[in-house]
C-alpha cells in the first residue's frame, strides 16, 4: 500500500477551480518533487493536503496510509503523520516556542498512545533535535518565530518536523528567501530525516533545491495537474528551458 | 427632568431615610456631603444612555428590579479566594462584607509607625478630622451619578492612610465580598486611600460574591496621592453572573506620583470599572489596563477618565478582552489634555478578541487636547482569531480548542505581562487560563 494516492483531485479557492484532477502516489521511503510555474496550484495542493480551511475538495480522493485523508481535521491529520513546512511561517506572539513544540509534539505522542513528555524530559529531547540544526535555546525561548530571520524560520519549520516525525512531509517552496548557507543547513536536516517510512513531497518552483535534496521523482504541474513527471533529471531540464511549452499544452 | 429620574426615587428614598440614623450624622461636613450626595443623584437620577459615560451600558436592570439597601454584614468565615498565590501573600487583609468592614477576618498586625488602616466608618465616629480634607474631595459628583449616590450612603468601607516616606512593607489585601442572602441586595461600599509625600502601597482588591440571590454592589474609592507618592492597585472583579457591580475610582495625582493599575474583571452580569485620574501635579505617571472576559449575556465595562492638568504627565492605557456567546464589552476612555498640560505623553489602546458572531464590543477611545505641545494616540482593534495563526497550530496536530485557548492566552499575556508584581500577575494568568478551559471547548458547547 502506498503511503499517499492523491486520485483525480480537484480543488477550488473561492469557487475558482485550481486543481484539475491531480493524481500523485508516494510510497515510503520516497522523495517525490513537484515543480511548476507561479499559479500552477503548488501550495493549494499543499494547503489542500494539510487540511486548510477554504480549500475546497469538489471531487477526486486522497488516501493516507489506506485512510481517508480528507475526512480528517486539520489538526488530526498532523497527528496521524502529515506534516506541511510552511513558505512562510507565522510569527505567534505571546506563544514561547518551547511550549508551542511541547504542546505539539505532546498532542502527537498522545495520538500514538505514548506517554506525553514532562517540561524537564522535553527541553533534553528538543535539545538533542535542535543542536544539528542550530536553533538555540534562546529562539526556543522567544515567542514562536517572533522577529526571526527567513532562515532561522525555516530551520525552525525542520526541527517541528524531526520533533513531529511524521510519515509524510509536504516542503512547501522551502527555499524561497534562504541564502545559500542556509539553504544546506535546511537541506542537511531534512536529508537527515529520509528513511524507508517516510515520502517526503517538495514543492519547488526553482531546480535548485534539488541539488541538495535530491528527488526520485520530479513530477510537473500545470493548471492543476501533473502534465510531466520523470527522475531527477526532469529538474535539470526544466531549469534549461522553462515551464512554457507546459502552459502552452494544457492551455 | 432626565430619562432616568423615574428609576431614582426609591433609592434615593432608602438614602434619606437612611441618612440621620447613621454614623458621623450630627458633623456637618459629613451630613452636607450625603446631602450633596443624594441632591447629585436626585437631580440626574440612574445614568441612562444620553449620558455620554453610560452610553453602552444600561442599568434598566436596576430599575426593574428593587434591591434594597442592606446594612447587615452576615457572619460568613472568609471563603477561599479563587486566586492562589496572592491568597498565600503576606499581606495586611481588609474584609469587608456588604460594604461593612468585619474586623474579625481583618489581619491588620505589625502595621508600621505612621501607617492607619481602619473602617470608615469607625474614622468617622473616632476621628472624622482626619477624613475631613479628602473624603468626597476627590470624586466629582456631578460626573459620576452613582458616585453620587454611593455618597448618600456614605458609611463603611476601607479607610488607609499611608504617611509620608513609608514604603509599605507588604501590600495591602481588600477582600470584598456581597452575600445577597435570598433576597435582591443593594451594597454601597466607600473606601479611601490617601499616601503622603513619597509613600509607597500596593493594594490588591478581590471581589466575590457569596452564594445566595442577586446583589447590586456600588463601590466608590477615593485615591490621594500627595507628591512622589507610588500606589499599585491590582483589581479582580470576579462576582456572580446574577450581580451588578459597578465600581468608581477617582484618582487624584501630585507631582512625580505614580499610579499604577490593572483590572481583571470576569464577572457581575454587569461589571463596570469606572476610574477617573486628575493628573493634577507635574512630572506623574498613570498606568490603567485592565484585561476582561466574558461570555453568556455578561456586559464588561472599563471607562475611563485621565485629566492631563499639569504638564509633563505620561498616561498609558492598555485593556484587553476576550468576548464568547452574547456578550458586550465597552472600553470608552478619554484623555483630556488642559492648555496648561504641555509635553503630555498620553496613550491608549482598546483591544478585542470576539469568539462568537453575537458578542459585541463598543469602543471609543477619545483625545480631547488643548494644548499645542503633546505626543498622545489611541486606537482600537476588534476582531476574530487570526486563521493564519490558527491553522498554524492545528498543522502541528494541536488539536482546535487547544489551539484557540493558547492563541487567546497569548493575546492576554501580552498586558498581563506588564503587571508589576509576580504573583499577581500569575494568579491573572491562572484565572485566564481556568476561564478558557471552562468556555472554549466545542464539544461542551454542541451539548
Amino acid at each position: 500500500m502506498a503511503l499517499l494516492e492523491i486520485k483525480n483531485l480537484h480543488a477550488t479557492v473561492d469557487d475558482k477551480p485550481i486543481l484539475n484532477g491531480l493524481d500523485l502516489t508516494i510510497g515510503g521511503g520516497e522523495v517525490h518533487a513537484i515543480m511548476g510555474p507561479n499559479g500552477s496550484g503548488k501550495s493549494t495542493l499543499s494547503y489542500v493536503l494539510s487540511g486548510r480551511d477554504g480549500y475546497e475538495v469538489t471531487e477526486g480522493e486522497v488516501l493516507f496510509d489506506g485512510k481517508d485523508l480528507l475526512e480528517m481535521e486539520a489538526d488530526e491529520r498532523a497527528r496521524e503523520g502529515v506534516f506541511l513546512a510552511f513558505q512562510y511561517p507565522v510569527e505567534i506572539p505571546g506563544v514561547t516556542g518551547i511550549t508551542f513544540l511541547r504542546t505539539a509534539v505532546n498532542a502527537v505522542r498522545e495520538h500514538k498512545g505514548e506517554s506525553p513528555f514532562d517540561a524537564m524530559d522535553f527541553v533534553k529531547f528538543i535539545r538533542d533535535k535542535a543542536s544539528g540544526l542550530n536553533v538555540s535555546d534562546d529562539m526556543l525561548k522567544r515567542a514562536v518565530n517572533a522577529g526571526f530571520s527567513g532562515g532561522e524560520k525555516k530551520r525552525m519549520e525542520i526541527l517541528q518536523m524531526a520533533a513531529l516525525d511524521p510519515k509524510l512531509a509536504i516542503l512547501d517552496e522551502t527555499d524561497s528567501g534562504l541564502d545559500i548557507d542556509a539553504l544546506k543547513v535546511v537541506a542537511d536536516g531534512v536529508n537527515a530525516m529520509r528513511s524507508e517510512e517516510r515520502g517526503l513531497l517538495v514543492i519547488t518552483h526553482y531546480q535548485r533545491l534539488l541539488d541538495y535534496i535530491v528527488p526520485d521523482h520530479v513530477h510537473v504541474l500545470a493548471k492543476g495537474r501533473i502534465v510531466k513527471s520523470g527522475g531527477k533529471e526532469l529538474a535539470h531540464e526544466l531549469e534549461k528551458s522553462g515551464y512554457a511549452e507546459f502552459l502552452e499544452d494544457a492551455a | 427632568m432626565p430619562d432616568g429620574s423615574g428609576y431614582m426615587q426609591p433609592y434615593l428614598d432608602q438614602a434619606l431615610d437612611n441618612a440621620s440614623s447613621l454614623t458621623g450624622a450630627g458633623v456637618d461636613w459629613i451630613d452636607a456631603l450625603r446631602r450633596a450626595g443624594a441632591d447629585a443623584y436626585g437631580a440626574h437620577g440612574l445614568p441612562h444612555r444620553a449620558d455620554e459615560y453610560w452610553r453602552y451600558t444600561s442599568l434598566n436592570a436596576l430599575a426593574n428590579e428593587d434591591f434594597q439597601l442592606t446594612s447587615d454584614a452576615p457572619a460568613i468565615g472568609l471563603p477561599s479566594l479563587p486566586h492562589k498565590l496572592v491568597s498565600e501573600l503576606s499581606t495586611y487583609r481588609v474584609v469587608v462584607v456588604n460594604g461593612r468592614l468585619r474586623p474579625d477576618l481583618c489581619a491588620l498586625g505589625g502595621l508600621p509607625d505612621d501607617v492607619l488602616i481602619s473602617g470608615l466608618e469607625h474614622l468617622m465616629a473616632a476621628a472624622p478630622e482626619r477624613l475631613e480634607p479628602y473624603l468626597g474631595k476627590i470624586v466629582r459628583l456631578q460626573d459620576m451619578p452613582m458616585a453620587a449616590l454611593n455618597t448618600a450612603f456614605l458609611r463603611d468601607g476601607l479607610a488607609m492612610f499611608i504617611g509620608a516616606g513609608v514604603a509599605l512593607d507588604k501590600p495591602v489585601h481588600l477582600i470584598s465580598i456581597t452575600a445577597p442572602g435570598d433576597g435582591r441586595m443593594m451594597v454601597q461600599p466607600r473606601h479611601l486611600v490617601v499616601m503622603g509625600k513619597n509613600a509607597e502601597a500596593t493594594l490588591i482588591e478581590t471581589h466575590i460574591t457569596a452564594e445566595g440571590g442577586s446583589s447590586f454592589n456600588n463601590i466608590v474609592s477615593e485615591l490621594h496621592l500627595d507628591d512622589d507618592a507610588k500606589l499599585n492597585h491590582f483589581v479582580f472583579q470576579e462576582e456572580s453572573k446574577t450581580s451588578v457591580h459597578l465600581s468608581g475610582s477617582a484618582v487624584s495625582m501630585g507631582a512625580r506620583t505614580t499610579y499604577d493599575s490593572f483590572v481583571l474583571q470576569s464577572g457581575g452580569a454587569i461589571g463596570r470599572s469606572e476610574i477617573r485620574a486628575y493628573m493634577n501635579g507635574r512630572g506623574g505617571d498613570c498606568r490603567l489596563d485592565g484585561v476582561y472576559l466574558a461570555t453568556d449575556k455578561q456586559i464588561v465595562d472599563n471607562t475611563t477618565f485621565v485629566d492631563h492638568v499639569a504638564p509633563e504627565c505620561r498616561s498609558r492605557q492598555v485593556y484587553k478582552g476576550v468576548l464568547d456567546g452574547e456578550a458586550r464589552g465597552v472600553f470608552q476612555g478619554k484623555v483630556h489634555v488642559l492648555r496648561d498640560a504641555q509635553k503630555t505623553d498620553g496613550h491608549q489602546l482598546s483591544r478585542a478578541l470576539l469568539l462568537s458572531p453575537r458578542a459585541e464590543i463598543d469602543a471609543r477611545p477619545e483625545l480631547e487636547i488643548y494644548a499645542d505641545d503633546v505626543k498622545c494616540s489611541h486606537g482600537a482593534t476588534a476582531g476574530e482569531l487570526d486563521d493564519d495563526l490558527l491553522f498554524y497550530l492545528l498543522s502541528r496536530g494541536i488539536g482546535r480548542d487547544d489551539a484557540r485557548r493558547m492563541l487567546i492566552e497569548a493575546f492576554l499575556s501580552e498586558a498581563i505581562e506588564e503587571i508589576p508584581h509576580e504573583q499577581v500577575a500569575e494568579d491573572f494568568t491562572t484565572h485566564v487560563r481556568q476561564w478558557l478551559a471552562r468556555n472554549v471547548d466545542a464539544a461542551r458547547k454542541e451539548m
